[in-house]
């Protein structure tokens, strides 16, 4: 009878092995339309997505950068202690002195006087101190700025026309030449950095894929964190390039597995582990043989001692908990690009890049009295991780070399977390990284 | 011929070629399961047209390890098990008395004489419930577990529809091979 039976299994698993009967003609024609409509979405949100995050990136540095503009600050302020030091020998004749356009037809040269908007012509006989000599630029606003103040600007930069000193005071016609010192550009190309922060991991839904959804559902992200220390180097003005080494800590929980205490003495078996638990970043063995965990609600736990074999309960088995927590552990070397797009005391940075991280460590544990319980690791991570991330950078500086960074990062993670099969989850995270950089 | 790595590479970047290519690759194969999951012609080409949008959603997901086509024979036979479960109260169940019985037993279990189209038709023959065990069980190989959490009934139903599609075929089977019998003397 049970040949019988095998027989008949044999016969039509063989017989319809290689079976091939063409489908309708029409069912293709029907196929195609859904995927159309079903991929479009996809790439539409998407689009959506990065249009959104632009356009809030933008709409904020317009904001920020209006906010600046705005701010009613004499912008010449600075040089007003520079141009009339208090123990400079010619400051009160400079009083004296006003700026005027040459004209190179006529000769003649136009003295500028803004209090007034008048242009007094002075004769072509005036003597014309060189080039190189102080000169001036037009002051635009006499109501900010005193009348006898001048602004030392450097001959190149002139455009078109010509500024040079007059003197209105014939006795006076050929000034000493102050020569007046700008700042230098500071060149502190490189920046030590370190700083943290906490990490809010998300993962997408699995479409139609009913088992490996269930499982993946039944789980829920823990808070992260990651921190560490990095460099960065000022290619430009606006453009520079960060790296360093972080230690990142991603958790996880998976709840409705029951834990017990106090198996050992029970196990009566010789393999490495006695339990397997199936989660949706990989495989769960169990390496502490005085472990028990049974699934409450699925099939999740794998392993020799199932509901028939063994009661927890009746053996007296200490209960832990009902959910275990999985850290995956790993180092972080990014490789970011930062463009700043407004340059003030408040600094705001467009930043994007990718990162590479290195699995180091992975346990699973669980708690009880706030105490932790080993359980074992998850089997079938990858061990390098690529993720891409894209932020905003703020960046206050406290002194000259020190300041202070506040960067909210939005990361995608291109490969995922495990190699389970129907279950590749591309994570993403959502952190604000604080710290503290160093400019030298 | 473009190699199915490549094929699948194309369908993942959209292209609408690749996409025919894959399917007509493989659609008469995959139809065939769909026709034996199923028990009327409609029904499986419902099957088979979900199926394929599954497989160009989940491409995505494939790794490259194991067959291919395994792969998406699984699928497929998910969404069988989806349109089951989905209409399984709407199914009629035939008695296994009101099949007649074969005129004479076989001597032998000589099955020879069936080809696969006979084999097809029989197994489409069987009520729903006993058909999705016996293809559950015996051409796909799951335990009787696995196919009690799959389609909602214990293990017990599940054994017991397995033994009854067994009979059924078998008898399906006896008449068939008698009636080829017949036709071949004469």
């Amino acid at each position: 009878m049970v040949n019988n039976e095998a027989n008949i299994d044999l016969l039509f698993r063989n017989g319809l092995r290689d079976l091939e009967v063409l489908p309708p003609a029409d069912a293709w024609n029907n196929i195609l339309p859904v995927i159309r409509r079903k991929q479009r979405p996809v790439i539409l949100l998407r689009s959506a997505a990065v249009a959104a995050v632009l356009l809030s990136i933008s709409f904020l540095a317009y904001k920020w950068s209006r906010e600046f503009s705005l701010t009613p600050v004499n912008p010449f302020s600075a040089y007003e202690n520079a141009v009339q030091p208090v123990d400079n020998p010619l400051s009160g004749r400079a009083a004296r002195q006003l700026p005027f356009i040459v004209n190179d037809l006529t000769d003649q040269r136009t003295v500028i006087k803004n209090a007034e908007k008048k242009a007094i012509t002075v004769s072509a006989s005036e003597e014309v101190i060189p080039q190189h000599a102080v000169e001036y630029l037009e002051v635009p606003d006499n109501s900010m700025i005193p009348e006898n103040i001048g602004i030392p600007v450097l001959a190149s930069a002139s455009t078109g026309l010509r500024y040079r000193t007059a003197a209105i005071d014939a006795g006076f016609a050929k000034p000493a030449e102050i020569i007046y010192e700008i700042p230098a550009e500071k060149k502190d190309r490189w920046s030590l950095y370190a700083g943290a922060s906490p990490d809010y991991y998300m993962r997408p839904g699995l479409k139609n894929n009913e088992v490996p959804d269930q499982i993946y559902r039944s789980e829920q992200s823990r808070i992260s964190y990651s921190g560490g220390i990095g460099f960065a180097y000022k290619i430009n003005r606006k453009l520079s390039i960060q790296s360093g080494v972080y230690y990142a800590s991603i958790g996880n929980e998976v709840p409705g597995i029951n834990s017990f205490a106090g198996f050992r003495p029970f196990d009566q078996t010789k393999g490495d582990h006695n339990f397997e638990v199936v989660t949706a970043s990989g495989r769960i063995y169990t390496n502490n043989s005085d472990v028990f965990l049974r699934d409450i609600s699925a099939d999740r736990v794998l392993t020799r001692y199932t509901n028939d074999v063994f009661d927890p309960v009746k053996s007296e088995l200490s209960y832990l908990s009902n959910s275990l927590y999985q850290n995956f552990s790993y180092l972080e070397m990014p490789f970011i690009l930062r463009y700043k797009i407004i340059d003030k005391s408040i600094d705001f940075n467009i930043i994007g890049g990718v990162a590479y991280n290195f699995l180091v460590s992975n346990n699973v544990h669980t708690v009880i009295d706030g105490n932790r319980y080993d359980i074992g690791k998850t089997e079938g991570l990858n061990p390098i991780l690529v993720s891409s991330s894209m932020g905003m950078g703020i960046e206050y500086s406290i002194t000259d070399k020190f300041s202070l960074n506040l960067e909210p990062t939005f990361r995608y993670y291109l490969n995922p977390f495990g190699d389970v099969p129907g279950v590749k989850i591309h994570p993403y995270s959502f952190g604000v990284f604080s710290g503290l950089s160093f400019k030298f | 011929m473009p190699d199915i790595i490549n094929v699948i590479k194309g369908c993942l970047a959209g292209s609408r070629k690749d996409q025919e290519l894959l399917y007509r690759r493989h659609a008469a194969k995959l139809y065939a399961v769909c026709l034996q999951y199923s028990g009327n012609d409609d029904e499986a080409r419902d099957i088979l047209q979900e199926g394929f949008i599954k497989i160009f959603e989940n491409l995505i997901h494939y790794k490259n390890e194991g067959s291919f086509e395994g792969w998406m024979r699984r699928i497929v036979v998910n969404t069988a098990l989806e349109k089951y479960r989905s209409k399984h109260n709407l199914y009629r169940v035939d008695d296994i008395d009101s099949i007649p019985e074969p005129d004479a037993s076989p001597e032998t279990d000589d099955y020879s004489g069936l080809e696969a189209g006979d084999l097809l038709m029989i197994i489409r023959d069987l009520p729903p419930k006993y058909r999705m065990v016996f293809n559950l069980y015996a051409i796909e190989g799951y335990s009787h577990k696995e196919i009690s959490q799959m389609i909602n009934i214990s293990e017990g139903t599940s054994k017991s529809n397995l033994s009854r599609a067994r009979t059924i075929l078998q008898k399906k089977l006896s008449l068939y091979s008698g009636m080829n019998k017949k036709i071949i003397s004469g």
